[in-house]
């Protein structure tokens, strides 16, 4: 197959595979699961199959000339793939989990056609190279996400779901206005004729809203803890795979690979994110639902890898794509943890919950793991991008940064230990055994791979090292 | 030997880890046996490794500068041979005193891992990958402590916290370093400490005295001591992290920032030094359980430690060094000996015990050996590397420092003759039923640990002229006497006499605070323990007032709350409150005026109209 054949079916089997599961779902409960994982794992394998082209430096454009300089403009190299199998993967293993999960929720055949459409969405933003279709499955997300939210169909969780629409709806709209900004400056949409262009603080400022609403990011990111009355699967699904990686993932394809930051946001953006990060801690240390605490987390985790990113130097942008693939393993693995909590004992209050351990070992001592990762512990795959984040912050000179982001990392040590230490240790309140083999497999899968990353750090590293290459190769950043 | 030997030390105790981890845990001796046989081997390769001296093993590891690079030399022999001979002590140990324990697999699991990090630590040649050991260390700590027992995660949590921070601080030092230098192979850094490094230089000294358990980062120690099993503070606190801190601290002074005596580095590490050895010893002094005293004491020795190496004088850094390793041997077999104690009576509280010299006497004469070296007994190993000490920072000229440092050896002894008096003298208490000797494997490691501890006094040119003279070859001016050894038990010297008068000053305190208490020896501090103003301080100090933990996450609390309420909820209120209210008030606006009347909406249509044939009247203008 060559290369752009795996491309389109990268984005095309999971989008129009999608749209078959109710078709599926006639046929019987059992096989539209198994259909929703073949696609979930069909869209890794496409994905993957590109590791040897984007290893060894390979960049492909795919150009489907349309009107009005709206063309379906694809690029294929490392940073895409990198993503796309970060995404897809972890997005296959949640669809896994998924069957024992929901398996005695309603709307079944919907909840399967919108994570598989969601992902087919992340797919074709991933490869976008053109600001025109990066927007419009942008928004495709952002619908997708609204329908999962709002999943159990009370009204407040409703509610909770238009907020989330509306926030990263406003946040896009005003991200478009950017674009069209960028627009009257370069006439192109195509992001691989604007390499190397230099875009006014306006417009920076206006597609910040867009990636900061769609990656929580302070003041854009209360919806995303409100977003945990979805189900967990689905929780795990916008924190580690899809939604949030979509802001970060946008940062570093439009400004690390494409344009050049003006100088006065090269300054600002790292203080900014560092204190979004800050924010966020702080929240998930005095919050007491487990979902929202881990929901800030994300928030000051993405901080930083908007760290990591904006620092733009070669060691900062390495540790920050690593910590989307480390975050992303280990923050499911959180996610995905805290819905057997969930499932079993139907709480979510860490008030409530305690000595879990002793009933559900493997559970907690997953849960350990992917904390441990998070947090930055060595030999956890979270330890060398962060490390690596913090380490390219200094080098950029800015030390305050840098000190402040090792103190929001003591503070992911004391609400991470406080969350494990009030579900799983102490007096025991629910003795609730784990069931559910499928979902603890998906869940050690996860931990393990946590625990993998770090060890073999070096085989993420060969292909991340090849993006960044890339993304230094026009001289665009220093 | 090729290079990838280096490999064994840590690979060996590895799998030996993972092979705990699997053997189930109602097997019987297998376990042990294996355990026993590994350190053994371990203690081997470190002996081969010491021997042949220089190796270097480099492979690609993470890109961007950061190698897999492992560095043997001298130095890191001699740490590893340390950590690899306790190693087999402790497993020696454990496999009676923890015979039978429900969580016997991670027990060695951890162990060996520990021995593994330990091991990669310090033969690591490039910062990332000695970060990437060290703070790997904060797992199995984590581990060991919760072994202790149900409630034990609390200091296991508090213990990850302390460490961590200081770890972080660490990193943030080899960051601003590599800034600095642009490298991350730790042989070829060596700066004057100035500005950004000088920072540097502080954030990596925390990280090395943290881990070495020096103040203010203590404070986890005297909690573990209670909720941890002995073995594991015979092989954590007293010695695997201690050899580790003070070679980091060593390699920090010495290699990679080249300092100065009486630099204001200096200075802050003596000062830093004889705090910890003054402000631990008063805790110790006071404790009424046998293993919490120790642990204090832990403390207070890294003090001497640091003090010496703060002095920047060969002879005061080669004190520091060798105390370091006296400092393991006799302090891991003093808590061996407290376990010993432990294991037959089920307690260590000093008020229940009493008169067991009788029935546990290898376990006293270890105990009394050991006790008699930390407290600086002529001739064993404490006196000659505390003479050291003593002689280096007399020279710095700071006498302040020598003084702290002989107040600390005054209640060190004090503080000794009560533990040892309340445990195996005085009168047998009724608390305690009698008792038996431990076995021969739990009384093996104490007793060669009180050998070595005579053996290094008595003959203390060995570890001098084999271990610690070497280390400081080449960071001393050419031709400078190197040899410490003529110091050595030397008693006809005015430090020396003073040393020795604050043993017998000791001695006055004990007995008459022995008397004070009714012969009770458990008693024998409570003079001290209620002087006026010490009293106060006391029972802040009991009421963890000056416990850095507690006040840090109550400040973390609030200041998570405050960012909480102040940020994140009057931003969400904005969404919930303010911009729905906007929305709702537009809203019930245009409903207002769509109140189905028809005039109305013609009204609009024509007011629309005007609008757009004014706007296109524009435009055609």
């Amino acid at each position: 197959m060559s290369v752009q054949t795996i491309v389109l079916l990268t984005i095309f089997v999971p989008i129009i595979g999608s749209l078959t599961i109710p078709l599926a779902g006639l046929i019987s409960k059992k096989a539209r699961s198994v259909w929703a994982i073949l696609i979930g794992l069909a869209t890794a394998f496409f994905a993957s199959m590109l590791i040897p082209f984007a290893l060894y430096g390979g960049e492909l454009v795919i150009r489907k000339i349309m009107i009005l300089g709206f063309d379906f403009t694809l690029i294929v190299d490392a940073l895409s793939v990198f993503m796309s199998i970060v995404s897809s993967s972890i997005g296959a293993l949640i669809v896994i989990y998924s069957i024992g999960y929901v398996s005695h929720d309603e709307n079944q055949n919907e909840y399967y056609l919108i994570v598989l459409l969601f992902i087919g969405a992340m797919m074709g933003l991933v490869y976008s190279a053109n600001l025109i279709f990066m927007y419009l499955f942008w928004e495709i997300a952002a619908i997708a996400c609204w329908r999962l939210i709002g999943f159990y169909r009370k009204k407040e969780f409703i509610i909770k779901a238009d907020k989330a629409f509306l926030v990263t709806f406003f946040g896009a709209v005003v991200m478009l206005l950017g674009f069209i900004l960028i627009y009257s400056q370069t006439h192109t949409f195509d992001l691989t004729q604007m390499r190397g262009v230099a875009v006014p603080g306006i417009a920076v400022l206006l597609i910040l809203f867009g990636m900061f609403s769609k990656s929580a990011t302070v003041p854009l990111h209360t919806w995303l803890p409100d977003a945990g009355v979805a189900p967990s699967t689905v929780t795990a699904l916008l924190h580690a795979a899809v939604l949030v990686k979509i802001g970060v993932y946008a940062f570093a394809r439009l400004f690390n690979w494409t344009f050049i930051l003006p100088s006065g946001w090269q300054q600002a953006l790292p203080i900014i994110v560092v204190i979004s990060s800050l924010v966020a801690a702080g929240a998930a240390t005095v919050e007491n639902d487990l979902k929202r605490i881990l929901a800030y987390s994300t928030v000051s985790q993405i901080g930083y890898i908007f760290l990591g990113l904006s620092v733009l130097n070669p060691v900062g942008v390495t540790g920050a794509l690593l910590f989307l693939l480390m975050h992303g393993l280990a923050k499911a693995g959180l996610f995905l943890c805290a819905g057997i909590v969930e499932h079993n004992t139907h709480k979510r209050d860490i008030r409530e919950l305690g000595g879990l351990i002793k009933t559900m070992p493997i559970t907690a001592v997953t849960f350990l793991f992917c904390a441990f990762s998070v947090i930055g512990i060595p030999p956890f795959g979270g330890f060398f991008s962060k490390f690596m984040v913090i380490m390219g912050t200094i080098q950029a000179g800015k030390i305050w940064v840098a000190a402040l982001a090792l103190f929001v990392a003591v503070l992911t040590m004391v609400y991470l230990f406080r969350l494990f230490n009030m579900v799983f240790l102490g007096e025991t309140k629910l003795a609730i055994p784990e069931k559910t083999p499928g979902m603890l497999f998906v869940v050690i899968v996860l931990a393990v791979l946590s625990l993998l990353g770090g060890i073999f750090i070096a085989f993420p590293t060969k292909l991340v090292g090849v993006a960044v290459s890339e993304i230094f190769r026009m001289g665009v950043l220093r | 030997m090729t290079p990838a030997n280096l490999l064994i030390p840590i690979l060996l105790p590895v799998g030996l880890g993972i092979i705990s981890f699997l053997i189930p845990s109602k097997t019987k001796l297998i376990r042990e046996i294996i355990s026993i046989i590994g350190a053994g081997v371990i203690f081997y390769v470190a002996v081969v490794l010491f021997r042949i001296k220089n190796l270097n093993y480099i492979v690609p590891w993470a890109g961007t500068g950061i190698d897999f690079d492992l560095r043997l030399y001298h130095f890191s022999g001699f740490i590893l041979l340390g950590l690899s001979g306790f190693l087999f002590l402790i497993v020696l140990y454990s496999s009676i005193k923890m015979r039978g324990h429900n969580r016997i697999r991670e027990y060695y699991g951890y162990v060996f891992l520990t021995a593994a990090l330990a091991n990669g630590a310090v033969l690591a040649n490039n910062f990332v990958l000695l970060v990437f050991f060290w703070e790997g260390l904060l797992l199995t700590l984590y581990g060991l402590i919760t072994i202790g027992g149900k409630e034990s995660y609390r200091t296991a949590v508090k213990s990850f916290i302390i460490s961590g921070f200081c770890d972080f601080c660490m990193i943030l030092g080899i960051g601003i370093l590599w800034y600095a230098t642009g490298t991350l192979r730790m042989s070829d850094i060596s700066v004057q400490p100035h500005g950004l490094t000088a920072v540097s230089f502080f954030l990596m000294m925390i990280g090395a005295i943290g881990k070495a358990g020096g103040m203010p980062f203590h404070t986890w120690i005297p909690d573990a001591a209670i909720d941890a099993p002995v073995s594991v503070m015979a092989f954590l606190p007293a010695s695997v992290e201690k050899l580790l801190g003070i070679y980091l601290l060593t390699r920090i002074s010495l290699d990679f920032f080249k300092l100065q005596v009486n630099s204001a580095f200096c200075i802050t590490l003596m000062i830093i030094g004889s705090a910890t050895i003054v402000l631990a010893v008063f805790m110790a002094l006071i404790q009424k359980d046998f293993k919490k005293l120790l642990s204090f004491h832990a403390i207070s020795q890294v003090g001497y430690m640091i003090l010496g190496i703060g002095t920047g004088i060969p002879i005061g850094i080669a004190g520091g060094v060798f105390h370091m390793i006296n400092h393991a041997m006799y302090k891991c077999g003093l808590f061996l000996s407290a376990g010993s104690v432990e294991h037959r009576t089920g307690t260590t509280e000093l008020k229940k015990l009493g008169g067991l010299y009788r029935e546990m006497p290898v376990t006293a004469l270890c105990f009394a050996v050991c006790a008699a070296a930390i407290s600086g007994v002529w001739p064993l190993n404490g006196f000659v590397s505390k003479e050291m000490i003593f002689h280096g920072s007399k020279e710095t000229g700071y006498l302040i420092f020598t003084i702290a440092a002989w107040v600390g050896a005054i209640f060190t002894f004090a503080s000794f003759l009560k533990a040892g008096h309340s445990t195996f003298l005085g009168p047998r208490t009724k608390d305690i039923p009698r008792v038996k000797e431990s076995e021969s494997l739990i009384l093996l490691p104490m007793i060669i640990l009180a050998g070595l501890c005579i053996l290094f006094g008595v003959y203390n040119k060995l570890p001098l002229t084999l271990f610690i003279q070497p280390i400081l070859e080449g960071h001393v001016p050419v031709g400078e006497h190197l040899d410490f050894s003529n110091h050595g038990l030397a008693v006809a010297n005015p430090i020396a006499m003073i040393s020795i008068l604050c043993l017998f000053i000791a001695l006055a305190i004990h007995f008459y605070g022995w008397n004070r208490g009714e012969k009770r020896a458990y008693l024998a501090s409570e003079p001290i323990h209620n002087l006026p103003v010490l009293k106060m301080l006391y029972n802040k100090s009991e009421a963890r007032f000056f416990d850095l933990y507690e006040q840090g996450v109550k400040v973390l609390k609030g200041l998570s709350y405050i960012l909480f309420v102040g940020v994140d909820r009057t931003i969400d209120w904005i969404y919930e409150k303010f911009v729905t209210f906007i929305g709702r008030t537009f809203s019930r606006a245009l409903s207002w005026a769509h109140s189905g009347n028809y005039a109305n909406y013609l009204a609009w249509c024509i007011a629309g109209l005007v609008i757009i044939i004014l706007f296109i009247g524009k435009l055609l203008r």
